[in-house]
């Protein structure tokens, strides 16, 4: 990368599990995260500084400390959120002791959402500072999208990354809305059907909501591209339709049981076929009918 | 004339935000030492009210990613506790792999700050490189590198197959070779034993006063692993050999904790070699009457405690837990008290601070 | 088993009101002790007892009920762990911690946690909460920005979810 001025490093945790702060000690130490390639200088004074990592979701005895300390930077400079805490708070939404996230409190220009993100996405995410960083001393437009950097990085396929769902197999039953702890998950009644929808900025990627989803709709990808601008912070979401089904008895719209579902209760016998086509009420009618014929 | 010395809250050389206030003389020597706390408190004890007990298994897991797994391990053992079910044997076996896993890691990145802040970069390189070996492993087995999701309620979420047993001994295999000549530099290396011996020393009768756990009480030669003192999971079959030292400073600590690593590989080798046949959690979830329960594990920094009340519904009525750092805070000011200003980060990283644990 | 018998029987014999002791254990057979006082002034011998066995304070829970305040003190006596609990409705508990250092920051976070007094403590500074928060916030059970703003953060960040989905 062409580098018209030398990036230097200032890391603030505002309250983290220190997850996010541990994996950036493994980022700038570990050769294999290519940091390096970056030619960042860690700096020691927050004066010094024009890329801030930043960290935690703003813990309400940090908050001044926060703003004294980044009052003393001088523009131009960039800010990266790193994890879902400092994006959106994630699961420590809502305590009393929590004052963020971030921006209220400074501008950020780049956001990596993961729980902790990983080293290689934590790189990619400086890489992009020091981008936008350039971008900002030559006063050139922002990049409208981020390209990758680093496009070597993989992930092992059991990597627990973007949440994602097959729309087929959900019955919008509501067990990933009810265990995710980060409330990444909402589920809302439409016209048409339940939209289902997954923000993946406040998502700790803890997989509880595959873990419990009891037909298989709703799972991890090992994508571990997080890294985005600010201006994406609230579109990064995975939106499906779990639609109605008009009932062939009586008319109204219901939610048939997937093929998932029923296997689960029908793993040998024939599966009637009125599960499928009439609603929950029509069939028990049905049922009822026919024993006390 | 005494000098006023602030450190934090935000400094490179601190993983976590912590203030000090310090005094010190002419010769840079502390006098006075004021910690000022609470910049990691999340409120998280009222936090796990608000959420139900599935919610939990991942909440509890936030409290701090380097003892991340203890805490839903804690929280499961007490959980079960209350509703009276019993693991099955395969699970115990499994929570044990998770948490020795964690335990080297855990242990392996303190060891590597210590090499920090002392300077001694290749030994810093060396050792953040070994413990990537445990941080691939479980990128690979359990899905994140640092918060591994591996315990429910009644048992495990993840199993392993033969294929990963290999993985696992063939980690391991390139592992001890590389711990073992980091135990040889962290005893004897020059640089290290001249920047940590004889420095933060914690008298074995302050340690005792203060009420200690893990690496610190045993680096003062007191053993109160919980592992020992009140075994669970397989910990009464498996026996670890606690390291034990009796000089109480910076340097004892850091080999009690090479002791643990070596102990966390000799376990973990024996588990997934006779692993247990059955299943990874009981079938069905468990009905969470009414009820208390007090449960103890020994996480990488010591004795980790849940206490948790419960009245039938989905939801803990109150839940606290207190981690080893909590304790060992106090007597860094015994170890800080006298110690060179210069010397102060390098101190408090002795004690493997979590203070996120710590605050909550 | 004697072990057990050489921590109860100087605890018994130390308490001057009605008490019940209950011994429990763990899922794989540790023992646990449960020891209830009817009155709080109790505590200070139970104390006295544990520190002279050479026992310490892990930590100590509080919650609220509906007259007042339980607290529990969890201690351990060379693994053995003993649960003391006691009641208070005056928002006072004499503090165990000149007996027992170990208890030193337990008793002051229930302190800023719950707003009881722990009397005779040697330390008044506060531990982890911010000067902006009020004392006693374990007392509430709802986050601040919900009873202060009517709304919740959760309710706020979505919401704007859900309108850049719909432009």
């Amino acid at each position: 990368m062409e580098q018209t001025v030398k990036p230097r490093l200032f890391r603030i945790n505002t309250g983290s599990c220190n997850g996010c702060d541990v994996e950036f000690v493994a980022t700038a130490f570990v050769p294999k995260f290519h940091l390096d390639q970056l030619g960042v200088e860690l700096v020691d004074r927050i004066e010094d500084a024009n890329i801030l990592v930043i960290t935690g979701p703003m813990t309400a005895r940090s908050q001044a400390f926060f703003e004294e300390a980044v009052s003393k930077v001088k523009p131009p400079y960039v800010v990266v959120g790193v994890g879902t805490c400092s994006v959106t708070t994630g699961i420590f939404r809502d305590s009393y002791a929590i004052y963020g996230p971030l921006d209220k409190y400074i501008d950020v220009d780049v956001n990596v959402a993961g729980c902790p993100p990983r080293p290689q996405a934590i790189a990619e995410a400086i890489a992009q500072g020091v981008k936008i960083l350039q971008s900002k001393l030559l006063d050139q437009p922002m990049p409208t999208k981020l390209e990758t950097i680093f496009t070597d990085f993989e992930a092992p396929e059991s990597y627990r990354g973007r949440i994602s769902l097959d729309a087929q197999k959900c019955t919008a039953c509501r067990t990933c809305e009810t265990v995710c702890p980060s409330g990444a998950i909402k589920i809302t009644k439409t016209l048409e059907g339940y939209e289902h929808t997954i923000w993946h900025n406040t998502c700790c990627f803890c997989g509880n909501c595959s873990y419990y989803c009891p037909t298989g709709a709703i799972f991890t990808t090992n994508d571990f591209h997080t890294i985005q601008r600010q201006e994406e912070k609230y579109t990064d979401t995975h939106v499906a339709l779990i639609p109605f089904h008009e009932c062939e008895d009586c008319g109204k719209n219901f939610i048939p049981a997937t093929e998932a579902l029923i296997h689960r209760s029908y793993p040998k016998e024939e599966v009637p076929e009125m599960l499928t086509k009439s609603c929950p009420e029509c069939r028990k009618r049905t049922t009822f009918e026919r024993c006390y014929r | 004339m005494s000098e006023r010395v602030t450190i934090g809250p935000f400094h490179p050389e601190l993983e976590e935000s912590v203030y000090f206030k310090l005094s010190a003389n002419d010769d840079k020597v502390v006098t006075h030492v004021d910690l000022i706390n609470g910049f990691i408190h999340r409120g998280m004890e009222s936090l796990v009210t608000q959420k139900n007990f599935m919610q939990n298994l991942i909440l509890t897991e936030r409290v701090c990613s380097l003892c991340s797994n203890n805490h839903p391990f804690a929280y499961a053992l007490a959980v079960e506790k209350i509703a009276g079910v019993k693991v099955p044997r395969r699970a115990e076996a499994l929570r044990v792999v998770a948490d020795e896993v964690k335990r080297a890691a855990s242990n392996l990145f303190n060891l590597a700050m210590l090499a920090h802040l002392i300077h001694h970069h290749d030994l810093m390189k060396e050792t953040m490189e070994t413990r990537e070996l445990m941080q691939d492993l479980k990128e690979i087995i359990w899905g994140n590198r640092m918060d591994m999701s591996a315990n429910t309620l009644t048992g495990v979420k993840y199993d392993l197959d033969d294929e990963k047993i290999d993985l696992i001994l063939k980690t391991l295999e390139t592992f001890t070779p590389k711990l073992a000549s980091l135990t040889e530099q962290y005893e004897h290396d020059e640089k290290v034993v001249a920047r940590t011996v004889g420095i933060g020393v914690l008298p074995k009768a302050d340690a005792l006063r203060l009420g200690v756990t893990g690496p610190v009480a045993r680096g003062s030669g007191i053993n109160n692993d919980v592992r020992v003192k009140a075994p669970y999971a397989l910990y009464d079959e498996l026996k670890p050999k606690v390291t034990l030292r009796d000089a109480g400073d910076v340097h004892a600590r850091a080999m009690c904790r090479l002791g643990d690593i070596t102990e966390a590989v000799r376990m973990i080798k024996e588990v997934v070699k006779n692993l247990p046949e059955g299943e990874i959690a009981l079938a069905k979830r468990p009905h969470i009457p009414a009820g208390e329960a007090t449960v103890r594990v020994e996480a990488p920094r010591g004795e980790l405690i849940y206490y948790l009340k419960t009245d039938g519904t989905q939801k803990p009525v109150r839940m606290r837990w207190k981690v080893p750092t909590y304790t060992n805070w106090e007597a860094l000011k015994v170890m800080i008290l006298g110690s060179k200003v210069s010397d102060v980060t390098l101190i408090l990283n002795s004690i493997d601070p979590c203070i996120s644990c710590t605050e909550r | 088993m004697n072990k057990i018998h050489a921590m109860t029987e100087p605890l018994q014999a130390s308490l001057q009101y009605a008490y019940t002791l209950t011994e429990d254990s763990d899922n794989y057979g540790n023992p646990v002790l449960w020891l209830k006082l009817e009155d709080k002034r109790d505590l200070l011998n139970a104390a006295r007892v544990v520190a002279n066995l050479g026992g310490r304070c892990v930590t100590a829970t509080a919650y609220k009920t509906e007259e007042g305040h339980t607290l529990i003190y969890h201690l351990d006596i060379d693994g053995i762990l003993l649960n003391i609990e006691a009641y208070t409705t005056d928002h006072t508990i004499d503090a165990i911690t000149p007996l027992l250092p170990s208890a030193d920051w337990a008793e002051r976070e229930f302190r800023e946690m719950y707003g009881i007094e722990p009397v005779g403590h040697p330390n008044n500074e506060r531990l982890f909460l911010d000067e902006s928060l009020m004392k006693g916030v374990l007392n509430r059970y709802i986050p601040l920005s919900k009873m202060m703003l009517g709304v919740s953060e959760s309710d706020i960040l979505w919401e704007r979810v859900e309108k850049e989905k719909r432009a």
